[in-house]
């Protein structure tokens, strides 16, 4: 379609190709050119053969030779004459105040942050300084000489700590029924008749079992797994998010269920199967093979499934059972219990680049929904909704969303929703948070509503957000694909339109390739793993990993210090992953360990049927 | 003989019966009166008022074709009130009531007559200008008049000769009268278009052409404010022409002077009837015209009634549909598919499309803004079929895309011009501009020998310039490239 002439400076270096017919002599303008946006498309539909092309700044204002019909990329024989392309060069920036200050102060950040100099008084000062080079690890250095007296100098860049979270691990080996809920040693009791509390503190729950899965059950069938979770609490006196919590290991939460109908609480897409055929073992939000289930499974009231009520009762039943366990955690006080003491310090680094990570999580309702900020580790008490909260943006800290800050009720697109052991471990949020060369200032939590409006609603307070953090870098993540792209685009739209680069995170690849875009989506991320590039239904196998981390983090540094990143490839080809891993591998000198994938698993039936 | 005369015939609210059942009736006599934005409705024959219903008046008439043209005369002490008194309404299709049209001061500038009729089958406006150029000349100096107009100018196409001649002689004797020759394009006839072409401003979808001190009026309109004025005769009549697929041939017969009220049938009738199975009745022109039915009775907007043969059966195929603002609206591209019998699976909008209260409007109307994208999307969405009803650049650049994207193209109008054995729309051949009268290109012609011979010629009808060399030797011709 012919473009504005806006358009038309910004892609001034595409091909300037014919949108109609145009007849001999007319003096080409941009209304004459196509969108260069729909080359590509032209391009493999065998519509078009650039070769040849002469670029847009090159044809407009040059007169057509002949009729020409619509299509036809501009070649020199087709004009009078190439157009002369002005350079605009822009003069580079001098900083050489003169004035009389002996006493300056400038704080010289390592990597590429502000300098900032304050200079109170002086005379015949003159600054120099290298211009900011992009390179990672180059110290600027800057000299300030003055008569009178030697200046003062100080570099303020000490990190400030603002809070600690230190996990205390209990072991687990054995989990059994008993009269009582209770952990002794490394054995976990569970009451039993739990269950009918459990059934009784949910209206809508019609029956919950509860089966305890050791490795050696793992080839048993499940209903769709809707949630995995830390079984987790504070200890007396902490908050969420800082202070001790106590964590149960070699053992999680899961929950299942169908309605009484038998429909899967799953939507497009479930997880239920073999076990073991249907879980991507060891990632952030999976779990861990070895590791004993506390597995429930729930039916609900027929037909509540796709409504908010229904998975939320699920959960809450649940939840009264991990309760009890959280309860029976609380209440220890044997020291010798503690087999591991793990601490996360959230730092600020002042002068580093700050750096905002935006997780979009799911805010549709139904099972897309999320409990924010419960008392306990991903508990239900004291939570609020995401979509209650009108899914607008919620500011975290980074050991708020690595405490359980996040409940999810996510299950459809297993492969790419983000379980609450997710958050739990979030890779993203970990590698950030220990980067020294960045300044992490939170993570901003922001749900994706149904209607398009909400949507653009809340990508609005994102922007908003972001402005107000004064961030030099974001990242943008989200969980599942399509609907959800939507927003995901607008969210990097709104930060990209503030002059910040954005990188974002999601799974695309073949199935989930991006609905919409923008300019501002140039530094992508894709968390596929599987083979064939698709929401193959095992669960967690696309989500964000370490690898993914890594390589966001790493291109969002490059952003932010002025380096390109290259344009993508128009189709999904997994070699590109492959040689930023080895580009970052050659530079850090740390290899990059990749996870498996679906491969790496038996062949459910499923999967036999309906992806081979 | 009972014959339906509506009540609403025009943009604005129904009018209202003045007259009651059993009341007798005259040619010519008032019988509804505007409430609102309208225009007043006369009865077209002599006879009884049968019947009043909700939406029109309906009378038994004497005779169905009066022999001679009587009527009771306006009565109105100057132009404007003969004028508002006549029911006058746009003829060329549109309906908007001509005396709130030309109560306007456009302060020296333009009365910008129709005369395009770019609807292909509709000779009814050119056959007028051939027959009948005086009175509507008169018509526009009435107008002229009336809007304080400095200049009349006739918008016609440069391929029909003859009228452009006739009016050329007519105009010479006139001031400020001239005739401004447009490309054989669709849509030249729209109002915006017109102004573009004539005036060289570039309207916005909601401007009215006053905003370029100008009026835009149809041919047929003009004669017919010239009768108002001159002959005090109310609209009671309309000029139609009538093709297809009819016994006797799929030409197109004009009818003058058509009563209002008689019914699509009995039109039909009168061009010799249809000929064996057909399609669907169309009451307008091709581009524009909706589906009508036998009893439907002819208003004041009436262009044409084209009868088509049976439709293409594409056996359900999946169809992609472009919408714009030179053809149907999308209810009658979705018609015009079902007919077909295929499924609609994509709707796209052309770019260039705005939707002005619920009505598609071109922002620049003949000019293509590309369709690459959109042929691309209706591919994308698993369609074989793509139906349009684009002008005729537009359908151009879809012939540029579609077929290579292996989309089946069908234009609206082809089952009508397969029906008339036309020339279906697709590759735009001819240019978008035409010499004007009295232009003459400079071209020179050199040669080594002296005194070459030549003459340069421009044909209006095929829109070239022939240059005819005599002889010569190392001959070089030079010439503008904007022709």
């Amino acid at each position: 379609m012919a473009i504005s002439e806006e358009y038309a400076k910004e892609h001034a270096k595409s091909p300037a190709v014919l949108c109609c017919r145009a007849e001999k002599g007319v003096v080409l303008t941009c209304h004459n050119l196509e969108d260069p946006a729909i080359f590509d498309d032209l391009v493999d539909s065998g519509l078009l053969n650039l070769d040849g092309v002469l670029t847009i700044e090159q044809v407009i204002g040059a007169t057509l030779q002949d009729t020409y019909d619509s299509l036809t990329p501009l070649t020199p024989d087709k004009i009078d004459a190439i157009q002369e392309v002005k350079e605009e060069k822009e003069e580079a920036p001098k900083a050489e105040p003169k004035a009389a200050a002996p006493a300056a102060s400038f704080s010289a950040p390592v990597v590429g942050g502000t300098l900032k100099i304050s200079i109170g008084e002086g005379k015949d000062i003159h600054v120099s300084m290298p211009l900011v080079s992009g390179g990672n690890g180059g110290a600027a250095t800057a000299t300030i000489p003055s008569e009178g007296g030697a200046p003062v100098a100080t570099v303020n860049a000490e990190p400030k700590l603002l809070r600690t979270l230190t996990r205390h691990h209990y072991k687990i080996t054995e989990v059994k029924r008993g009269p009582e809920t209770k952990i002794e040693g490394t054995t976990l009791y569970i009451r039993e008749g739990i269950e009918k509390d459990a059934i009784a503190s949910q209206e809508l729950v019609y029956d919950l079992k509860i089966d305890i899965i050791t490795p050696a059950e793992y080839h048993t069938y499940s209903e769709t797994i809707m949630d995995v979770q830390p079984i987790a609490c504070k200890e007396k006196g902490s908050e969420l998010g800082s202070g001790i919590t106590r964590v149960l290991d070699g053992v999680i939460m899961m929950v299942t269920g169908t309605d009484a109908n038998g429909v899967q609480i799953g939507e497009f897409g479930s997880s239920e199967g073999i076990l073991d055929e249907n879980i991507m073992w060891n990632r952030p939000g999976a779990p861990d093979k070895g590791e004993i289930f506390i597995k429930t499974q729930v039916t609900i009231k027929e037909g509540t499934n796709m409504e908010r009520p229904g998975p939320l009762a699920a959960h809450s039943a649940t939840d009264v059972i991990t309760q009890e366990i959280r309860e029976a955690l609380k209440k220890l006080d044997d020291e010798s219990l503690i087999v591991d003491k793990e601490t996360f310090e959230q730092y600020r680094r002042p002068g580093k680049k700050k750096v905002v990570i935006v997780k979009e999580i799911m805010g549709q309702g139904a099972m897309h929904d999320n409990l924010l900020l419960p008392q306990e580790p991903v508990g239900v008490l004291g939570a609020r909704p995401n979509v209650d909260l009108g899914n607008v943006p919620v500011v975290v800290s980074p050991l708020e969303v690595l405490d359980g800050c996040i409940h999810a009720l996510t299950c459809i697109g297993p492969a790419s929703k983000e379980m609450s052991r997710h958050y739990w471990r979030e890779p993203l949020v970990l590698e950030t948070l220990y980067d020294p060369d960045v300044d992490l200032v939170g993570v901003v939590l922001v749900g994706s509503p149904q209607i398009n409006a909400e949507k653009f609603y809340v990508s609005r307070r994102v922007g908003m957000t972001c402005e107000a953090l004064e961030v030099d870098g974001a990242f943008v993540t989200t969980e599942g694909f399509g609907n959800n792209h939507i927003d995901f685009a607008s969210h990097i739209e709104q930060i990209g339109m503030r002059g910040i680069p954005v990188v974002g995170l999601s799974f695309c690849a073949k199935q989930g390739a991006l609905v919409v875009g923008n300019k501002y989506m140039v530094s992508m991320v894709d968390n596929n793993k599987s083979e064939g590039g698709i929401e193959n239904e095992v669960l967690a196998n696309n989500t964000l990993c370490h690898e993914d981390a890594v390589r966001a983090l790493c291109m969002l540094k490059a952003r932010m210090f002025g380096q390109e990143v290259k344009a993508a490839e128009r189709k999904w080809n997994p070699a590109v992953k492959d040689s930023n891993i080895e580009l970052i591998s050659n530079v850090t000198g740390k290899p990059i360990e990749r996870v498996p994938n679906e491969t790496s698993l038996p062949m459910s039936q499923k999967r036999k049927e309906k992806y081979s | 003989m009972k014959y339906t005369i509506l009540l609403k015939q025009h943009i604005g609210a129904p009018c209202a019966a003045c007259v009651k059942a059993g009341d007798k009736v005259e040619r010519g006599m008032l019988i509804a009166e505007p409430t609102g934005l309208g225009a007043a409705i006369h009865s077209p024959f002599d006879g009884k008022v049968a019947e009043i219903t909700e939406t029109a008046i309906i009378i038994d008439a004497e005779n169905a074709e009066p022999k001679e043209d009587k009527f009771i005369p306006l009565t109105g002490s100057d132009d404007m009130e003969l004028l508002k008194a006549a029911g006058l309404v746009g003829m060329g299709g549109a309906g908007f009531p001509t005396a709130v049209k030309v109560n306007v001061d456009l302060k020296g500038g333009y009365i910008l007559v129709n005369a395009a009729e770019c609807e292909p089958l509709l000779e009814h406006n050119i056959g007028q200008l051939e027959t009948d150029a005086p009175k509507i000349i008169e018509g526009v100096k009435i107008l002229k008049k009336l809007c304080n107009a400095k200049e009349g100018v006739f918008a016609i196409k440069a391929k029909h000769k003859k009228a452009v001649d006739i009016l050329a002689k007519l105009c010479e004797k006139e001031d400020g009268i001239r005739i401004h020759l447009l490309p054989d394009i669709y849509p030249m006839g729209e109002e915006r278009a017109v102004v573009r072409e004539v005036l060289g401003k570039l309207l916005s979808p909601t401007d009215l052409p006053s905003v370029a001190d100008s009026v835009v009026i149809n041919v047929e309109t003009v004669q017919r404010v010239a009768e108002a004025v001159l002959n005090k005769r109310p609209v009671i009549t309309k000029n139609v022409s009538v093709a297809g697929k009819l016994k006797g041939g799929t030409h197109t017969r004009v009818f003058y002077d058509v009563p209002i009220g008689t019914t699509v049938g009995e039109l039909i009738e009168r061009a010799g009837g249809i000929d064996g199975e057909y399609g669907e009745i169309v009451m307008g022109g091709p581009f524009t015209g909706k589906p009508t039915t036998l009893d439907a009775p002819i208003t004041k907007t009436t262009g044409g009634i084209i009868v088509t043969k049976p439709f293409e059966d594409l056996k359900g195929a999946k169809m992609g549909l472009l919408l714009c603002a030179c053809g149907g609206n999308e209810e009658r591209m979705r018609d015009i598919a079902k007919k077909m019998n295929a499924t609609v699976e994509c709707v796209q909008k052309c770019k260039q499309a705005q939707d002005i209260k619920g009505t598609l409007k071109c922002e620049n109307p003949g000019n293509c803004p590309g369709q690459a994208q959109k042929c691309m999307n209706i591919k994308k969405a698993g369609c074989t079929e793509i139906l349009i009803g684009n002008c005729s650049d537009c359908t151009n650049t879809v012939m540029g895309s579609a077929p290579k994207l292996g989309l089946n193209v069908h234009h609206q109008t082809d089952t009508i011009f397969d029906t008339v054995g036309k020339e279906r729309m697709r590759y735009l051949t001819t240019s978008k501009t035409v010499p004007q009268l009295g232009e003459e290109p400079e071209v020179t012609v050199t040669s080594s020998e002296s005194g070459c011979e030549y003459t340069v010629t421009q044909d209006v009808e095929d829109g070239l310039l022939h240059i005819d060399i005599k002889e010569g030797k190392n001959i070089e011709i030079e010439l503008p490239l904007f022709l």
